[in-house]
Formats: structure tokens, sequence, C-alpha cells
């Protein structure tokens, strides 16, 4: 039986790829492309974890029902609502919230129930016992170990965010169970997101529109770029990061012994949390690239999850364009919903008689960003480096708004110029820095073993320990490839800050040209792609989230 | 509406808020400068904004500003 690890897998690139979009091409009537594309979807999940299959469709199922119960409840109020004096409507809408919220909760907890269960028991449990160590209890629970189904953290956001719009009054409620089921688990999306919005994506991929000759081009395009991320920078980078991160092996004589980053002096271990930060940006804008130009064939309106991160000039703004349907998801979700409580608004209101209306606000908000950045690193993963990310990523970010306030009131007397060239490449540069350090320990194992790191970047930066060809993992030529294929990278970034993409300038040339341009990606992709023996292709990063 | 102008105002003069139709799309308005905004306007007005309404649509101009005020008024 197949089984795809990820888009760039061969078995998905030569087989599922080409058949799937083929007869989708083929297939004449818009009902039977729907089907065909559903059918590939659950083909495409079922190949992942065969009987895991049933938690997608039990989550669409529970979406399904909440969605109608709720619309059944605003249909009921809006026609109690009818011919009624103004003053007794509001009793009237006060005893269906209270009714809807029910609904809602219970629907949302067996959403999340699933998620917590299948995500975070182990880690809960395994927390507990310790726990119960430190009060030196004999008892201990076995820690259980679940398969998680593909997609399982970014399906459960879809549809909770369904959920909540349908309540909100934002959205009717669908009654087409296939439509939902196909929302769910549209193979594109499936692995790494985006997090779509119904609003946004349903009706598209409902539409099943025919594919024309500039979408497949248009969508081949990004496919390729995509791959080029992948397969040229987040593989080739690949052994370097795994073995500091990891460790590696060395075989001396008859002895395999192995080695941990302490085998590395302090600017190595701060060069591979580089080397990490681009790779994941790489593989994750690169797969991303992959699932909006698929996307973009099958007429499908995709939400953008990046917009060139690295450009950004604070914390802040980095996360507006990194991961952006997440980021998007938590701010209506949490963040506004926390911040328009009944006891955040009063913190609010109190906060800005105090210290006015600069500061004042941060005093709420710094709540509700707590709340967002707990989920966040939660959502992440089950792990105290994911929740030490979290709370890292939140104390920058309320520092960064403190620190704006008190930068404008100096420019203000000063005259101190922000928005030079020179001051914008600082701050540039800074807020990179400040995403490395955060990937860290994103990526170590532990989060323990993280700071242990972090102290080696700051304490034994330079050593006289030598690393040798076993210990980098990869060679000067694979920095020199990944190094000019970043440097377009950032061409091509800087092109699209300008308001007009690389496809965009190219299908403005002669059509010679034109070809000749995409058949020299391919080559790169071609030449410079690292797989064969040696290279052991990334996993999908943000897959097991 | 001249309330409204003033609030907006209040929160920063440097933006042409008669005439901005962008302010969330383009990032004028930050979330934290919303929930400011929000807690005046549901003083000045007397309204409560609930977290559903604060979509782009909604916050986008002064005018859609105003006509969410004057909905939310309406609906008591």
């Amino acid at each position: 039986m197949i089984t795809f690890s990820s888009y760039f897998d061969t078995a998905f690139l030569v087989l599922f790829l080409p058949v799937s979009v083929a007869v989708y091409m083929i297939l004449p009537r818009q009902n039977l492309r729907r089907v065909w594309l559903l059918l590939c979807s659950l083909f495409f999940f079922w190949c992942d974890g065969k009987g895991l299959l049933v938690f997608i469709l039990l989550s669409t199922l529970f979406m399904h029902h909440g969605g109608l119960w709720l619309g059944k409840l605003q249909n009921e109020l809006d026609a109690a609502l009818t011919d009624l004096p103004k003053e007794e409507k509001k009793a009237v809408r006060e005893r269906f919230k209270k009714r809807k919220r029910l609904v809602l909760a219970f629907f949302i907890a067996l959403e999340l129930g699933m998620l917590a269960v299948l995500k975070y028991a182990g880690f809960f449990v395994n927390n507990l016992n310790g726990l119960m160590g430190l009060f030196s209890s004999g008892t201990r629970f076995i820690v259980p170990h679940f398969l998680l189904p593909m997609g399982i953290s970014f399906y459960t956001m879809q549809a909770m965010s369904y959920l909540f719009d349908v309540y909100r009054g934002k959205l009717a409620p669908d009654t087409n169970i296939g439509r939902l089921l196909l929302y769910m688990s549209f193979f594109p999306n499936i692995m790494e997101g985006p997090i779509c919005r119904w609003s946004d994506t349903a009706e598209s991929l409902w539409n099943a529109e025919r594919v024309t000759y500039e979408r497949l081009t248009r969508g081949a395009q990004r496919i390729l770029w995509g791959m080029v991320k992948k397969i040229v920078i987040a593989d080739r980078l690949n052994p370097f990061v795994q073995n500091v991160f990891g460790g590696y092996d060395v075989m001396e004589g008859a002895d395999l012994l192995h080695f941990d980053f302490t085998a590395y002096p302090g600017w190595v271990v701060a060069l591979a949390a580089a080397a990490f930060t681009l790779q994941l940006y790489a593989e994750f804008s690169g797969t991303m690239d992959f699932a909006l130009g698929l996307g973009e064939i099958f007429g499908v309106h995709t939400p953008e999850n990046f917009q060139r991160p690295f450009f950004s000039l604070s914390i802040s703004e980095f996360w507006k364009r990194w991961h952006i349907t997440l980021g998007t998801w938590f701010r209506d979700y949490v963040f506004y919903p926390v911040s328009m409580s009944a006891p955040v608004k009063k913190l609010t209101t109190r906060a800005r008689k105090k210290l006015g209306n600069r500061f004042g606000p941060l005093a709420g908000g710094a709540v509700a960003l707590f709340a967002v950045w707990i989920f966040n690193g939660l959502w992440h993963g089950a792990g105290w480096n994911y929740i030490f990310f979290g709370m890292y990523h939140f104390t920058l970010i309320l520092l960064g708004n403190i620190a704006d306030v008190v930068m404008i009131r100096f420019s203000e007397k000063t005259g101190f110029k922000r928005d030079i060239l020179p001051v914008k490449l600082f701050r540039i540069f800074r807020t990179a820095l400040l995403v490395v350090l955060g990937e860290l320990f994103f990526r170590a194992p532990t989060l323990r073993q993280g700071f242990s790191m972090c102290g080696r970047i700051f304490t034994q930066f330079i050593t006289n320990q030598t690393v040798s060809r076993a210990a980098w993992g990869v060679d000067w030529k694979d920095a020199f490839i990944v190094g000019v294929t970043a440097a377009i990278m950032l061409v091509v970034g800087l092109l699209q800050e300008k308001g007009k993409g690389i496809r965009e300038r190219v299908s403005e040339k002669p059509v010679v040209l034109r070809y000749l341009f995409w058949y020299a990606v391919v080559l790169f992709l071609v030449v410079f792609g690292a797989y064969g023996a040696g290279y052991i292709p990334v996993d999908p990063m943000y897959a097991e989230f | 509406m001249d309330e409204l102008l003033d609030l907006l105002r209040e929160l920063d003069p440097e933006v042409d808020f008669e005439n901005e139709e962008a302010l969330i799309d383009d990032r004028i308005l930050d979330s934290l400068t919303i929930l400011a905004l929000i807690a005046d306007i549901e003083e000045t007005f007397d309204v409560t904004v609930p977290a559903v309404e604060i979509v782009p649509a909604n916050f986008n101009s002064a005018k859609a500003m105003y006509e969410m005020i004057e909905r939310l008024q309406e609906e008591g």
C-alpha cells in the first residue's frame, strides 16, 4: 500500500498528483469533478492512516450537526423577534444566546476533545506522573500513545471556525455534508494547512471549475517554486540541522561513538539555529506554494500563509506575515473574544484612565495576548519547549508594544527618524535574530537542551574544538548551493514586496524567454536538489503539529 | 459621525479618518488600537460591541464604524 510522507514524495509526485489532476481535467461534469476531488482527498487520508479516517469523518459529522442545530436556533430567534416590541427583544435575544452558547460549547468540546485526547493525553499524563513523583506517591498512570490523524490540528481549527461563525450569524449552516467533508479533507491543504475559512474557500472548492490553461501553468509554476525551496534548501540543510540538534554517530575502530551539540563551538550552534530557521521557512512556505499552486489548478481560493516574514520590522509584524492563517484564527477566535470579555474590558478602561491612550490598551491586550500565545505554543505540540516558545513570543510582542510607544514619544521629542533605511535594516536584522533564537527552542528536543544550546552560544561561542566533515553533515558545496538559492529567494521576495511577483514579470516576456526561464528553473531543481545517497528528505515539519 | 471622528483623531491625529477606507486592511489600526477605540465607542454611544462585530468590514472606514454603531443602537 502506498503512503505519502509528504507532497514531495516520489509516489505523490509521479503518481497521485498527475492522476488526480489529469482525471479531474477529463471529467466533463461538475458533479463528477467534485466527487473525484473528494475521493482523492479521502484516499490520500486513507493511505496515511487507514482507520484514522474515522476521526475526520466524526469531526465533519459534529460540524454538520452543530451547524444545523445552531442554525435552527437562529431561525427560531428570528421568528420570535418579528413583531416584538423593542424593549422585549433584548430579553428574547439573551435567552437564545444562552441556548446557542450551550450548543456551541457542546460541539466545540467534541471537536477539541478528539484533538486533546489524541495529541495531549500523553503529555498530560507524563506531567501528572512527574508531579506525583514529587510527592513520592507510588501510583503511576500508563502514558498513552495515540497515532495522530494527518492534519488533525489543521482541520480541527477549520471545523471550529465554521461552528463559531455559524454561532455568530456570519454563516448560514450548510445542509450538505459532502460539501463540509470536502472542505475539511481537501488533500492539498490537509498536511500543513493553510487553515482555511469556510467563507473564503468552501464555495470555490465545491464549484470544481474546469482547469484552464492559464491556471494550470500558473499553478504548476508555483508548485515548481515550492519544490525548489523544499528540495534545494530544506532537504540540503537537513543533515547539518539534524546533527547539531539531534547528535551524530562516528565509527572509531569497532566502536560507534555518539556526539551531541556539546561537540560544537557556540558559533556552530548559532549557525545551526539560523540554518533551522531557514530550513523551516523553506519547507513550510515551499509546501504552502505547493498547496496554493495545486489549489490554483483546481480553481480553489486558498488563503496565503506567508508574506515574506523576514522583511518584518518587529516580532509583532513577523507574526502577521508568518503562518498568517493561524495568526488570524487566534486573533478572531481568541484575542478579540478575550479582549471583549467583561472583566478584560473593565481592565482596559481602567488602565486607559490611569496610563493614557497609548499604554492603557496594553493592559487588556496583554491578557488576551497571553491567552493567544499559550494556545499558540500548545497548538504546535505537547511539550514544554513549545509552551516556552509561545511565552517567548508573548514577552517579545508585549515588550515590543511598550518599546514602540516609547520610541514614538522619543521620535516626537528628538526628531529621530525611524523610517530611514539604516534604521529599518537594523530593525529587520534584530527581528530576524530574535526569531532565530526562538526557533532554537522550538527545534530542540527538550526545553533543557534548548537552554543548554542557548547557553553554549553565549558562553562558549568560540572554543578550540574542530568540527569534522562527519559532524557538519554537509560540505561547502551544499553551503554554496543553499546560499545562492536563499539569495534568489531574497530577490524574489524583494520583487514581491514591490508589488509584482516573479510569475507576473515572466508572463509578460516573449514566449521563448518564458519557456527558457521555466526550463532553467526545472534544470536548477534537478541539478541542485538534494536527493539520492546521503540525503534524507526532511519530513513535513508542520504536519506533526 | 463628528463625535466618532473626534474619537478617532484623538487616537491617531495623523490619519485622514474621513477619507481612509482600508484602516484594517492597510494595518493603519492595529489590534490594540481597536481595543482602545471600542472602549471609546461603547462609552460615547452607549452600545456594547461584541467580539463578533470586530471584522475588517466594520472597521475599515469611519463610515463603516458609524453604520455598525447605528445598527447596534437599533438592536438595543
